[in-house]
C-alpha cells in the first residue's frame, strides 16, 4: 500500500518536467594554506557536478569525509556561491531570487542538534524565528503556526517554554524539523540528520521524515554517509568521491547492482547484524584520497582493485543510460552484468 | 582462539557517582567473563555505561565516580583491591585501550615514534633505539608502509585511518593479553572501518590477545564477537553469542534495537516504515526499580515495575533480564507491536 503512494508522490522517472532544483557543471574551490608570498594551493571540494532534483522524490547524496558532500548541500541551499556552474531552482537561476525567497523555498536540517540551536532561546521561540524573520502574521497566529508545526513533529505544546539545554538528542533533532518545515518550504536539504543519535532515536526521525513528506508533498536532498540510511530514504541516490559525482542511480538499483568499483566497495562495506558473515573483503588500496591532492586521471584509480593504465592517465568518460550515471573507464554496462572482484593485491 | 581459559572475571561491577541531581548509577551490578583470546562486546546506546564499564576495568573513572566490584579477575589478580601503582603498571603493558577518536587519543606535539617508544621504554625498560625498532616492527604489522618514515611524522600528518593504525600499533608494543576498544571504528569511514576490523581480526590471530570490543554498532558486533552483552540503563540486559543475541533475541530491547536498522529488508520491501523504540532512554539518577526499560516496552505489566528483574537462563549460556518468556514471538512481530 505504502510503494502505490510512494510511486504517486514521485514523478521524477516522468521527462519532461522542471525540476524543482538543478546543478549544472557546479565546481567550488577553495584556496588552502598561502601566505604572504606564498600562492594558497587550490582544494576543489566539489568539481563539475551535475544533477536534478524533481518535484516530491528524495535525492540521496553519500559520501566518505571530504567527498565534498556538504559542500554540495551548501550550495544547494544557497548559502555558498559556487566558484563556476549554474543552479536554478524551478527553472530560474538562483541569482534571480533574493536570499529571503530562497530560504523560504529552500531550508536546511542539520546535523548536531546540539549546536544547531541557540541555547538562550526557548523551543517556542526557534520554531517561530523564521516566521518573525518572513514578517508572517501576527503573534497570535506565528503562535498557532508554531503549535501546529510541533503537532506534526511529535514535540507536545508543553516544550513551547523549554529550552534545548532539558531536551534529549531526539527531541531537538524534532524541533531543528519544525523549523524547517514552518516556512512550508518545498525543498528540505537534510545534512547528516541522524548521524549524531542513537539507532533507536534514528528510527523514530526516519520514519517522521517519511511521514512528513508523505503529508507536506516534500522534496528532500538527503545527504549521509550511512549507506543503510540513505537506502532506507531516497528515491534516487548519488555517491560522490573527491567531489565528483561518481555514479547515480535509483536507489534500489544502486544497492543492488552497483556499477563504479568505488560504490561496490561502499555498498560491501555495510555491515548488517547477521551473525557468521563475518567481514566482507573489499581488495581497496590503502591510499588515503587527499582532496589537495587529487590524483590525475580516475580520482579513484589509486585504492581501484581494478584500475587499468588508462585509468590513471585519462579522466573516465561518464556514461549516461535509463539506469542513471556512472564515470567509470571500465564500467559502463548495464546494472545487472555480473560483477566480479579481480584477486587483490 | 582455541583456549577457553578465562582471562578476566568480573563479578558485580557498580560505578555511582553524585552529580548535582541525586546519584547516578551508570553501571549496576555487571558480571561477565571474557576468554583468552576471544572478542567479547558490549553493546548499546549512549548512557546505557558501557564506556563507564570499560573505564572501571582500566581503573581510569572520573575521580568523582565510585567504583565497587565483588571481583574483578584479570591473570589471576583482582583489579578492584590492587593498588593504583600496580594497575598503573598494568596499563599499556598487559591491558591495552583504543580509543574512540584517534586524534584527541594522540598527543599532537610528539612525533608518532616518541609516542610508540615511551610505552615500550616504560613498561619493558627498553633503550630508545630498542623501542624504535619494536615500533618500526609493530607499525609494519599494522600495515603502514614506509613505516620508518612514519615514526618522525605528528598525528595531524596522519588520516583517520593511519592514526587508528598508529593507535592499534601503540597499544600492542608489550602484547597485552587484553585490549579494550571503545568505538575503534566510529570516527572513520565506512570503507576503512571494515579495514581497520579486519586488521584487529587478524592481529588477534597472530597475538592471542582477547578484546573487549564495545560499540553501538550492531553490525560490528555481529561480524566481530565471540560472545555478546547487550547494556541498558547501566545493566547487562542480554547476553550470549551472537547467534543467540541476534538470531533468537529474548529481550524487547535488543528485538527493538534490531528492528531499528535501516537496510536489512531488501529495498522497496512491503512496509517502508523502520521499527523505532518509543521514547527515550530513562535517567538513572536517584532511586531505579524494576526494568531500566519498562517505559518504553510495549509489553510491560505491573510486575516490571517493580524490584530487580534477575537474569534469567534460555539455555547454553544465553542470558537475559525480563520477566516474559523469551519464546512465542520474533523479532518483527515485536517491532510491529512497538508501533502501535
Amino acid at each position: 500500500m505504502n510503494t502505490v503512494t510512494l510511486d504517486s508522490a514521485r514523478p521524477a522517472a516522468k521527462a519532461g518536467k522542471t525540476p524543482i532544483l538543478a546543478v549544472e557543471h557546479l565546481c567550488k574551490t577553495y584556496p588552502v594554506g598561502g601566505g604572504l608570498f606564498r600562492t594558497p594551493r587550490m582544494l576543489r571540494a566539489v568539481d563539475d557536478v551535475c544533477l536534478t532534483v524533481q518535484r516530491g522524490e528524495t535525492l540521496g547524496i553519500v559520501g566518505e569525509s571530504g567527498s565534498g558532500k556538504t559542500t554540495l548541500s551548501w550550495m544547494m541551499l544557497g548559502l555558498l556561491k559556487p566558484t563556476s556552474g549554474t543552479m536554478t531552482v524551478d527553472g530560474k537561476p538562483i541569482a534571480s531570487f533574493s536570499r529571503l525567497e530562497i530560504a523560504r523555498k529552500i531550508q536546511p536540517i542539520f546535523q548536531d542538534p546540539y549546536s544547531s540551536l541557540n541555547p538562550r532561546q526557548t523551543i517556542g521561540e526557534i520554531v517561530a524565528a523564521p516566521l518573525v524573520v518572513h514578517r508572517i502574521g501576527d503573534a497570535a497566529q506565528r503562535g498557532r503556526l508554531v503549535r501546529d508545526i510541533m503537532d506534526k513533529v511529535g514535540l507536545p505544546a508543553r516544550f513551547l517554554h523549554a529550552y534545548p539545554s532539558q531536551m534529549s538528542g531526539g527531541q531537538r533533532q524534532r524541533v531543528a524539523i519544525a523549523r524547517a518545515l514552518v516556512l512550508k518550504p518545498e525543498v528540505v536539504v537534510c545534512d547528516e540528520p541522524t548521524s549524531a543519535l542513537d539507532v533507536s532515536v534514528q528510527a523514530q526521525i526516519l520514519n517522521l521524515l517519511q511521514d512528513l513528506r508523505r503529508e507536506l508533498g516534500l522534496t528532500y536532498v538527503f545527504v549521509s554517509h550511512d549507506l543503510g540510511v540513505v537506502e532506507y530514504i531516497a528515491d534516487r541516490v548519488a555517491v560522490m568521491y573527491l567531489g565528483r559525482i561518481v555514479e547515480t542511480g535509483r536507489a534500489s538499483q544502486l544497492m543492488t547492482a552497483p556499477r563504479h568499483p568505488y560504490t561496490q566497495a561502499l555498498m560491501g562495506s555495510i555491515l548488517t547484524p547477521d551473525p557468521g558473515l563475518g567481514l566482507p573483503e573489499l581488495h581497496l588500496g590503502r591510499g588515503f584520497p587527499d582532496p589537495l591532492n587529487a590524483p590525475a586521471g580516475c580520482r579513484f584509480h589509486p585504492r581501484c582493485p581494478e584500475a587499468a593504465d588508462i585509468c590513471g592517465s585519462a579522466a573516465p568518460p561518464q556514461r549516461h543510460d535509463e539506469h542513471g550515471m556512472v564515470e567509470c573507464h571500465l564500467r559502463g554496462g548495464s546494472p545487472g552484468q555480473v560483477i566480479s572482484w579481480k584477486t587483490g593485491t | 582462539m582455541n583456549t577457553q581459559s578465562t582471562l578476566l572475571r568480573v563479578e558485580g561491577l557498580s560505578v555511582e557517582m553524585d552529580v548535582p541531581a541525586g546519584r547516578l548509577r551508570a553501571v549496576s551490578d555487571v558480571s561477565f567473563d571474557v576468554a583468552a583470546g576471544q572478542t567479547f562486546c558490549l553493546v548499546g546506546e549512549s548512557g546505557c555505561g558501557k564506556t563507564m564499564t570499560s573505564l572501571a576495568l582500566m581503573q581510569l573513572l572520573p575521580r568523582k565516580a565510585r567504583l565497587s566490584a565483588r571481583q574483578i579477575l584479570f591473570e589471576g589478580r583482582d583489579l578492584s583491591r590492587l593498588p593504583p601503582r600496580e594497575v598503573a603498571k598494568l596499563r599499556g603493558d598487559r591491558l591495552g585501550m583504543i580509543f574512540q577518536d584517534p586524534m584527541t587519543a594522540l598527543n599532537p606535539v610528539y612525533t608518532v615514534g616518541d609516542q610508540l617508544a615511551e610505552v615500550y621504554m616504560r613498561h619493558r625498560g627498553a633503550s630508545r633505539r630498542q623501542a624504535r625498532d619494536r615500533g618500526v616492527e609493530l607499525l609494519e604489522r599494522v600495515g603502514i608502509m614506509s613505516a620508518a618514515q612514519r615514526l618522525g611524522q605528528y598525528p595531524h600528518q596522519l588520516s583517520g585511518g593511519l592514526r587508528q593504525r598508529v593507535m592499534i600499533a601503540m597499544t600492542l608494543m608489550c602484547e597485552p593479553s587484553l585490549v579494550i576498544a571503545d568505538e575503534p571504528t566510529t570516527a572513520l569511514d565506512v570503507t576503512v572501518q571494515v579495514q581497520i576490523l579486519q586488521l584487529l581480526k587478524k592481529l588477534q590471530a597472530e597475538m592471542g590477545m582477547a578484546i573487549i570490543l564495545i560499540t553501538h554498532n550492531l553490525g560490528v558486533v555481529a561480524r566481530m564477537a565471540d560472545a555478546v552483552a547487550v547494556m541498558y540503563g547501566g545493566r547487562i540486559v542480554e547476553s550470549g553469542t551472537p547467534g543467540q543475541v541476534f538470531g533468537q533475541a529474548s529481550h524487547p530491547y535488543t528485538r527493538g534495537l534490531l528492528g531499528c536498522i535501516p537496510g536489512r529488508e531488501p529495498a522497496g520491501a512491503a512496509d517502508c516504515r523502520l521499527g523505532s523504540i518509543p521514547g527515550t532512554v530513562p535517567s538513572l539518577v536517584g532511586e531505579t526499580a524494576g526494568c531500566a526499560f519498562h517505559n518504553r516496552c510495549a509489553h510491560a505489566h505491573e510486575a516490571c515495575r517493580h524490584g530487580v528483574i534477575a537474569l534469567r537462563d534460555a539455555g547454553a549460556g544465553h542470558r537475559y533480564r525480563c520477566l516474559l518468556p523469551a519464546t512465542g514471538r520474533d523479532i518483527h512481530a515485536a517491532a510491529q507491536e512497538a508501533l502501535l
